[in-house]
């Protein structure tokens, strides 16, 4: 794999149209923009520029308590808000040299789960669109409702959770949860599975979608991405399994794979990643230990001792990482985010060369990417 | 039904060459029937939404005009008409101004020599329509052709990148589909033994023409949907891939009137299937009309063919242009071509 | 293929003269500092041992006189995260670009770049990624970075 791929090197000849796809596009779940140069619908050269909402964060994270950090992790990826108060969580602890309470590893567990369940069901609701399913789409919205309707029982809010405190939970579960939450979970695995059947049997979803925007194992590793996007192509890659945190290890879950590597595995993957958090979030709901929530005591003012700590998480998308450097004062002295999206941004303009206009917005849209967090 | 026979009975004394004010009074029904497949159209648009809206279980419209949201569209009218009206600045500005108004031309044009009934009175047959042409198959195929102009005006006098490729994507789908479509519909001529629309539909008063040829009916079907770019084939104004492909640069009520010209032609395409092959006023085969006016079977078998145009949009993703011009070449072609064999046969048998 | 601790000690080897403070602080992390004149080097060893995700570029800035580029390297098939550090003088930082090894350096370092005007020789196409291109020079990640008053 060449960097040529990654721009545009020369102005377009006259058969050529130098298309600027965004930085506002129909396709988009953000600003970004994607220049391509077509050859009719051809494209022959992608180049990806982003940085149209970068917010500064690592910047502002200078400028904060570790507490204050806390909800502003949040904002890094809305749809995957949980996974980072998550990471950034236990990067903290990890200074501190704390641990989470058994029953609020649970919860965290439950809460990581929930949201990977509903950023799935987004990611692929709005994939679904972009191959011009539009029902599909709002049926998968639909079920993501209730799933979020979970996650708001539990951490009181629906999108930017702000759930994680250093060594425990904000808050336990409300009482009767597990009867609900199975309820709901047991439906909406029905529903997904037959949401799956109900693609997977469409002629012309096939079509649109077998052998399109093909990665191969060794491609995908090569460029560096995670996430469902690398387990369609056959690698098991997740940090669930392969560096276990919280409970992870004592859950009983298999890494999903399809070997085949095009939009339709990275779709199918998303779906039974989905089956296989259900799952996940059943065993912890029989399992999850009673006893304090939190810590018993959190200290008010949060001062690391001098180092630094670089901790990883399989977030929805793919390995997201938070490296910390502390200096014994109470705010961080750099804070990295290594976002998952920024890494399948980064893959995506080589995986478009020499497709159609039309996969464009598949195959992008399959990469799930968050603008926001590829900006930060 | 009395009252509707003698209203019918004094306009076919009016529709009668000898009438001095024949012309006249066709003038007008032509307005009224161009009045009523624009109401036609607004209804699809209503029901589209409220249909596609179960399906999606949605509710659909549900404020304006009670909860059933009926003024829905009277509001977007209202919204649309009182947007600003944008022509690009480097706009073809005449291409850009004449598209819609040649989309709706195109229409409008097609809908006067739709027959809408076939009334029986002393004796001689009088069938209900603006312009009784012997030809009128073709002046249909022929006008309805005019829309790939009017989109390709568009495309290249919006003066915009994605609104030229989508009439690269329509003219590409188009010539790949007009000829399917023509030769479809030149198989049922064939077995009617007549290109008069009127008389296609009067051969079928025993059994429909899709019971007899109904692999023309698929061909004619698949082609229509793709001719007034509907969701497996609307590649045209794919919104995720060239935003509204070549209504990307029109606003306010011009985009209106453009919008409105494809549900004009998704209206009179349906009449076209229920006229050719659903048996027209005929009502159903072999029991025949059962007492109930033959327009009414007419608009009923047109509504059912509407529901089926919005239930596609539901259900079926959108295809690939590169896919939708194979589909044309390589299958539909060839199918039309074996459905000129099949009604050839039925004509030396039969005929 | 030693993707464990032991690569530590091989890496030790390989390069005496240009690793130094190795730690291994649990299971999963390894950390040393790296001469940044060996780093193509020291990756390319790391690669040929299996370490073939580059997983983060980060840069640090130490005012007044030290910037850090920190390398968080891993693998496909192991949990080992190698934290390699690379300290360059403030007033003129340049380290060599990894892009030839990994692929997906390349957008790590054009970030590390424009927010802390470290430069990565040889990196394609090393310009502005996120920020805009009026901010090109201000080096906005510097610790001493006193804003961009009324230029945005």
């Amino acid at each position: 794999m060449t960097h040529e791929n990654t721009q545009i090197t020369s102005p377009p000849s006259p058969s050529e149209i130098l298309l600027h796809l965004g930085p506002q596009h129909p396709l988009q779940p953000g600003p970004f923009l994607l220049d391509l140069k077509i050859d009719g619908e051809t494209i022959r050269e992608a180049e990806l520029k982003i940085g149209y909402i970068h917010k500064g964060m690592e910047k502002v994270f200078e400028d904060r308590t570790y507490i204050q950090i806390m909800p502003l992790t949040d904002r890094i990826c809305y749809l995957a808000s949980n996974a980072n108060n998550d990471v950034y969580c236990r990067a903290v602890e990890e200074l501190l040299g704390i641990e989470p309470t058994p029953r609020a590893k649970y919860l965290r567990v439950i809460a990581n789960e929930l949201n990977r369940i509903q950023s799935h069901l987004l990611g692929i609701g709005e994939y679904t669109t972009d191959v011009g399913f539009l029902t599909m789409f709002i049926y998968m919205v639909r079920e993501r409702e209730s799933i979020v309707s979970l996650l708001e029982a539990i951490t009181g809010s629906r999108l930017n959770h702000n759930y994680a405190r250093f060594g425990g939970v904000a808050n336990d579960l409300p009482p009767n949860y597990k009867s609900m939450a199975l309820k709901t979970l047991g439906e909406i695995g029905k529903l997904v599975k037959s949401h799956d059947e109900m693609m997977s049997s469409d002629s012309i979803y096939l079509k649109r979608t077998k052998g399109v925007g093909v990665l191969t194992d060794k491609v995908a590793s090569e460029l560096g991405v995670a996430g469902p996007p690398l387990r369609a192509t056959g690698v098991e890659y997740d940090l669930r399994r392969i560096e276990p945190y919280l409970v992870y290890d004592d859950l009983d879950f298999k890494v999903i794979t399809q070997q085949d590597g095009d939009v339709f595995s990275r779709v199918k993957v998303r779906l039974l990643e989905i089956q296989e958090s259900i799952y996940i979030i059943e065993q912890c709901l029989d399992q999850i230990p009673s006893g304090p929530y939190k810590q018993h005591v959190t200290p008010y003012i949060t001062r690391p001792k001098v180092g630094e700590v670089y901790t990883r998480i399989e977030d929805p998308r793919g390995e997201l990482g938070m490296y910390l450097v502390s200096d014994g004062s109470n705010k961080p002295y750099r804070f990295r985010i290594r976002g998952p999206a920024f890494a399948t941004a980064q893959a995506l303009p080589p995986l478009l060369i020499g497709t159609y206009m039309a996969d464009v917005a598949a195959i992008a849209a399959s990469m799930d990417s968050c603008t926001s967090e590829v900006d930060r | 039904m009395v009252i509707y026979d003698d209203i019918m009975y004094w306009l076919v004394l009016i529709f009668a060459e000898s009438h001095p004010y024949s012309d006249w009074i066709r003038g007008i029904l032509g307005g009224l029937v161009i009045g009523a497949v624009f109401g036609g159209a607004l209804v699809m648009v209503y029901l589209e939404r409220k249909f596609l809206g179960d399906i999606q279980s949605r509710i659909g419209p549900n404020r304006v005009g009670g909860r059933y949201g009926v003024l829905q569209l009277i509001a977007d009218a209202i919204k649309l008409f009182t947007k600003e009206d944008i022509i690009p600045a480097n706009a073809d500005k005449w291409l850009f101004i004449g598209a819609p108004i040649v989309a709706l031309t195109s229409g409008f044009l097609m809908v006067a020599v739709l027959p809408f009934d076939y009334l029986l009175i002393n004796g001689s047959y009088y069938a209900v329509n603006v312009t009784r042409m012997d030809i009128s198959i073709l002046y249909l195929e022929a006008v309805s052709g005019l829309a790939v102009f009017a989109i390709f005006m568009a495309g290249w006098g919006s003066g915009s990148k994605y609104s030229m490729l989508g009439g690269f994507r329509n003219i590409a789908k188009m010539i790949g589909y007009e000829i399917p479509l023509g030769v479809s519909i030149i198989s049922v001529a064939i077995m009617a033994q007549s290109l008069d629309i009127v008389e296609i539909v009067e051969a079928q008063d025993f059994l429909w023409n899709i019971m007899i040829h109904p692999l023309a009916f698929i061909v004619f079907g698949i082609c229509l949907v793709a001719d007034v770019g509907r969701i497996p084939f609307d590649q045209t104004e794919s919104e995720e891939e060239i935003i509204a492909g070549w209504a990307t640069e029109y606003s306010g009520m011009r985009w209106g009137l453009a919008f409105f010209a494809e549900y004009l032609h998704a209206v009179v395409g349906s009449f076209m299937v229920a006229l050719i092959f659903l048996g027209g006023w005929n009502g159903l085969p072999i029991v025949g009309n059962l007492y109930i006016p033959g327009i009414f079977w007419l608009i009923i078998k047109t509504i059912m063919v509407i529901m089926f145009f919005i239930w596609t949009r539901g259900a079926l993703p959108r295809y690939r242009i590169d896919q939708v011009v194979d589909l044309g070449w390589k299958c539909l072609l060839p199918l039309s071509l074996l459905c000129l064999v099949w009604s050839t046969i039925i004509g030396l048998v039969f005929g | 293929m030693a993707t464990d601790k032991t690569i530590m000690v091989e890496l030790t080897d390989a390069f005496s003269d240009a690793i130094s403070d190795v730690d291994v602080p649990s299971a999963n992390r390894a950390e040393a500092r790296i001469d940044s004149s060996k780093v193509t080097e020291i990756m390319q060893f790391l690669r040929d041992k299996g370490f073939d995700h580059l997983s983060c570029i980060s840069g640090v800035d130490y005012p007044p006189d030290k910037m850090e580029v920190v390398y968080h390297v891993t693998s496909y098939s192991a949990p080992l995260v190698i934290t390699l550090k690379a300290t360059l003088p403030r007033d003129d930082p340049n380290i060599d670009s990894l892009c030839d090894i990994y692929w997906n350096a390349n957008w790590y370092e054009r970030e590390t770049w424009e927010m802390f005007g470290i430069v990565f020789n040889d990196c394609p196409y090393l310009k502005v990624l996120i920020l805009p291109e009026e901010m090109d020079g201000e080096w906005p990640m510097r610790r001493d970075y006193a804003g961009y008053p009324n230029a945005t």
